[in-house]
């Protein structure tokens, strides 16, 4: 055992999380937008998207068109929301207002928007816009948030290895 | 050298750019049916459309603070066959009917009268007559529906098993100034 291979394994452990960090960072300023791929975590847009089904987005768009699937995050809740776009209303330029719904809903969004809005501020309240899809991948993710002995083995199973496994 | 940590990279890393290489081969391969099936250019017939005004008082049919509000649908035909828009990547269309209109001056509007999910190739070509329309329309700025010209479209979007989600809309736009008539 001598210190300066323990040393050196801890930094290659640092240097994943770090690349990985990056990763996610750079992806985050190519497609403008806070969180570039979601999971699915509700039914209310099936068909088209199940529970655990990834997303990939894109925000560099000024104005969304009806029919687009747009990821929302609502002030004051955290759960960001994947739905169409019903209707849209601009001034020829970069302010746009917009009605959702869920496929798989009855009604449009209006209950779910805060302090009584009846519409969404694409500037503001608008994450995303889906452009890619890959199915089920994302239950992965599901799964471990969801089941805490899940988040401990995965992060032993990470650590172990990572000390464990010379080269 | 070869420890089960590097096998398991090993592994994972050839199957994440095979898996690549597969989405890519399905994505180009639909791509080119739509292209080969003239997708882009698929005609279809809006016909028929009356509209039907009523106030609504309701904060979820635009009201606000108590203001009664417009709202206006409509009933329509329509006549489309939408079969080309279905291949080995397409797991769902969803259609919907859409109408273009200026507010006022400075804003332009889009708005959605009616939609559907299509799932099965069989169920692909659309022939109704007097149909209402799914939802009911508001303005978003207080100006009356009438007099204004509303352009129809038909659009439609491929949901498919993986990959690239496809827009379009068909050929066949109807235009109809909403007319000055009693309420209903």
């Amino acid at each position: 055992m001598n210190l300066r291979s323990e040393l050196q394994k801890l930094l290659n452990v640092c240097f994943l999380f770090a690349s990985a960090y990056m990763f996610w960072q750079g992806l985050a300023i190519a497609t403008n937008s806070a969180s570039p791929i979601v999971v699915v975590l509700s039914g209310s847009m099936e068909p088209a998207f199940q529970r655990g089904d990834i997303l990939f987005l894109w925000n560099r768009n000024t104005l969304n068109q009806v029919g687009d699937v747009v990821v929302y995050e609502v002030e004051g809740k955290q759960i960001p929301i994947v739905h169409r776009v019903m209707r849209q209303h601009n001034n020829h330029a970069d302010k746009q207002f917009l009605l959702t719904k869920g496929d798989n809903n009855a009604g449009n969004d209006i209950s779910l928007y805060a302090n009584k809005k009846i519409y969404l501020n694409k500037s503001k309240e608008i994450v995303g816009t889906v452009k890619g899809y890959f199915p089920q991948l994302g239950y992965i993710t599901i799964w471990i948030s969801e089941n805490q002995y899940a988040k401990f083995a995965l992060l032993g199973i990470l650590g172990l290895s990572a000390l464990l496994g010379g080269e | 050298m070869f420890s089960f940590v590097q096998r398991f990279q090993n592994v994972s890393n050839q199957a994440f750019s095979l898996g690549i290489v597969i989405v890519v081969f399905i994505m180009a391969s639909s791509y080119y049916q739509l292209i080969n099936n003239k997708a882009f250019s698929i005609p279809s017939n809006i016909d028929n459309v009356k509209t039907l005004i009523n106030v609504r008082t309701s904060r979820y049919f635009g009201s606000q603070r108590g203001k009664a509000k417009e709202n206006i649908k409509i009933k329509f035909d329509l006549n489309t066959d939408l079969t080309p828009l279905f291949n080995w990547n397409t797991k769902q269309i969803f259609v919907y009917l859409t109408a273009e209109y200026n507010s006022s001056d400075k804003i332009a509007s889009e708005v959605t009268f009616w939609d559907k999910i299509i799932e099965k190739k069989e169920n692909a070509v659309i022939n109704v007559n007097d149909l209402r329309s799914k939802y009911s329309i508001w303005d978003i700025e207080d100006g009356k529906f009438e007099n204004k010209d509303l352009v129809f479209k038909l659009h439609w979007n491929i949901q498919p098993w993986v990959g690239l989600l496809t827009y379009g809309e068909t050929i066949g736009n109807y235009s109809l100034t909403v007319e000055n008539k009693e309420k209903v």
